[in-house]
């Protein structure tokens, strides 16, 4: 799905935000990016969401190298991802409607479709009653749900989410990790940047940690203990 | 009805798709909506010129086409004024020898009063005739008019009377057709000038609409929008200011030349021509709009197409 190869990402000519990434990520596993503020994490999945191309080293993604891709193959790939930012960036001018279809716009989907698909997803996200409201008149949590469900929509490959949810209470932000895991079992790869402890220790996945532009990968807390039992009972 | 206005609140003209970007808001749409309307009616100014000098020069070439004349002078070769009547005697017999010319259709003697009356713009109306060596005029319609004719009409004139002059009125009309070719020219080059004008004006809206709209165009781009499904909004969004403008320019337009035509109608000088327009002028006149309005789509799409592809 995702492989990075010495994989290093500088700004103009400033230092190396990240430097000798390494990594693969499997079709339809589930991944916590996580790190101190500064770490990187923005920069990687802007790699990861085909934002930028990196400096140096190999991206892989679908089985095609992003590093020699055209303009238009990168605008296929990208319709593969789902992508939730951190401030949203929803348009502003767009009710919440228009907002969630827009990546179904652009894939062209037949309205009949959008309006069905769209209107299910808004019910379940819990904005059912606020579909033609502009999203500045809607609450932070309110707003962030719009941006999940715009994310997810087309039912994506890969799911990128920069703090989903971080201005939710428990309730919502368990239940949209919840449809993350739903999408997940559907095929889904997810990866999900976060600093929530408590939600990254309840849904128990592998961890890519990034510390000063460096990533190394942390197994699952049970996954890891069963995997040193079994190594020391062979 | 409700899809019209959800559309028309989303800042979409027309039609089923909808702008993602937003497009009219801003006060930059109602200065391009003002300069297309400016630009079209300057080239609609310019091309009525184009036509009017064109039909100018066409009315004269025709009116003199096939048409000469012959002046007898008032004087002779040492500036002594001849008798009157003896100038008169002289050009009827010069007349009588071109009427007996097959090449000759018509032959008109000009008499005092028809002289007094061409003189009398410059000379004013209480002309003493009496006391003016005036000299006499033939006016000669030919029925085919080329090199050898005009040469052997000289010669039996020269053979009459050698002070005779044959005019064609060639010199003058070369010059004045040169000078119309120029202005022609000339309008053609303006018409041109607005037309680039224009399309440097919408670049640059267009541009500045980019600027302003960045962070929504990257988002759309992002999410896997192609360059066209973006600069397709653009195209669309030009196309219907272009269209605004161009025919709030033209229906001006149209206002000042039917006030030219009517002036000119009004107007008892013969050297003005009818400012009438033929069908497949007035055609090319309303064509402007569309032509605006292409002019605008395609500088849109290009300069979108060309500023997206700095995105990755």
């Amino acid at each position: 799905m995702i492989r990075f190869e010495h994989v290093g990402l500088r700004y103009g000519i400033g230092p190396e935000v990240l430097s000798d990434i390494n990594f693969s990520l499997e079709p339809g596993s589930f991944h916590f990016l996580t790190g101190p503020s500064g770490a990187g994490k923005t920069s990687l999945m802007s790699l990861m969401y085909l934002g930028r191309r990196p400096t140096r080293g190999l991206v892989t993604m679908f089985d095609q190298n992003i590093n020699g891709a055209s303009r238009e193959t990168l605008g296929t790939l990208r319709q593969r991802i789902g992508v939730v930012f951190q401030d949203f960036r929803l348009l502003p001018h767009l009710s919440v409607f228009d907002n969630v279809a827009l990546p179904m716009r652009i894939q062209s989907k037949p309205e009949k479709q959008i309006n069905s698909d769209v209107h299910d997803l808004l019910e379940w996200v819990g904005l059912g009653s606020n579909m033609q409201q502009l999203p500045n008149t809607l609450s932070g949590g309110q707003q962030q749900r719009i941006a999940i469900a715009r994310a997810v929509i087309t039912r994506p490959r890969l799911l990128l989410a920069d703090e989903p949810t971080g201005n939710l209470d428990d309730e919502i932000g368990f239940r949209l990790m919840s449809l993350f895991e739903q999408l997940n079992r559907m095929g889904t790869t997810i990866v999900i940047a976060t600093h929530n402890v408590q939600m990254m220790s309840k849904f128990n996945h592998i961890k890519l940690v990034l510390d000063k532009g460096q990533l190394r990968m942390e197994e699952p807390v049970k996954a890891a203990s069963r995997k040193k039992t079994g190594e020391g009972a062979a | 009805m409700n899809l019209l206005k959800r559309e028309r609140a989303l800042g979409v003209a027309h039609g089923k798709r909808v702008y993602d970007l937003p497009l009219n808001r801003g006060s930059g749409s109602g200065f391009l909506v003002l300069l297309i309307g400016l630009m079209t009616f300057l080239a609609m100014m310019a091309l009525a010129a184009s036509f009017a000098l064109s039909a100018m020069t066409a009315r004269w070439s025709s009116g003199l086409e096939d048409r000469l004349t012959v002046e007898i002078p008032a004087t002779d070769a040492g500036g002594q004024t001849i008798k009157h009547d003896d100038v008169k005697s002289m050009t009827d017999r010069i007349a009588t020898a071109l009427q007996q010319h097959p090449a000759v259709a018509n032959v008109h003697v000009l008499d005092d009063q028809e002289i007094t009356n061409l003189v009398k713009p410059w000379l004013g109306d209480d002309l003493p005739m009496a006391n003016l060596p005036v000299p006499g005029l033939i006016s000669v319609q030919l029925r085919q008019s080329d090199p050898s004719t005009l040469k052997q009409l000289s010669d039996r004139i020269t053979s009459v009377d050698a002070r005779g002059r044959l005019d064609t009125h060639e010199e003058w009309l070369r010059d004045i057709i040169r000078f119309t070719g120029a202005l022609q020219f000339a309008a053609a080059i303006l018409t041109i000038v607005i037309g680039v004008t224009t399309a440097a004006a919408v670049a640059g809206a267009v541009r500045a609409r980019m600027a302003v709209n960045r962070d929504e165009i990257e988002i759309l781009h992002l999410m896997g929008a192609a360059d066209s499904y973006i600069s397709r909004q653009f195209q669309r969004h030009s196309l219907v200011l272009a269209l605004q403008g161009a025919f709030a320019g033209m229906m001006a337009g149209m206002l000042v030349l039917a006030t030219i035509g009517w002036i000119c109608g009004r107007m008892e000088v013969d050297l003005v021509p009818d400012f009438a327009l033929r069908i497949w002028q007035m055609l090319v006149l309303a064509c402007l709009p569309v032509a605006a309005a292409g002019i605008s789509m395609v500088t849109a799409r290009h300069t979108v197409d060309t500023a997206l592809k700095q995105l990755p």
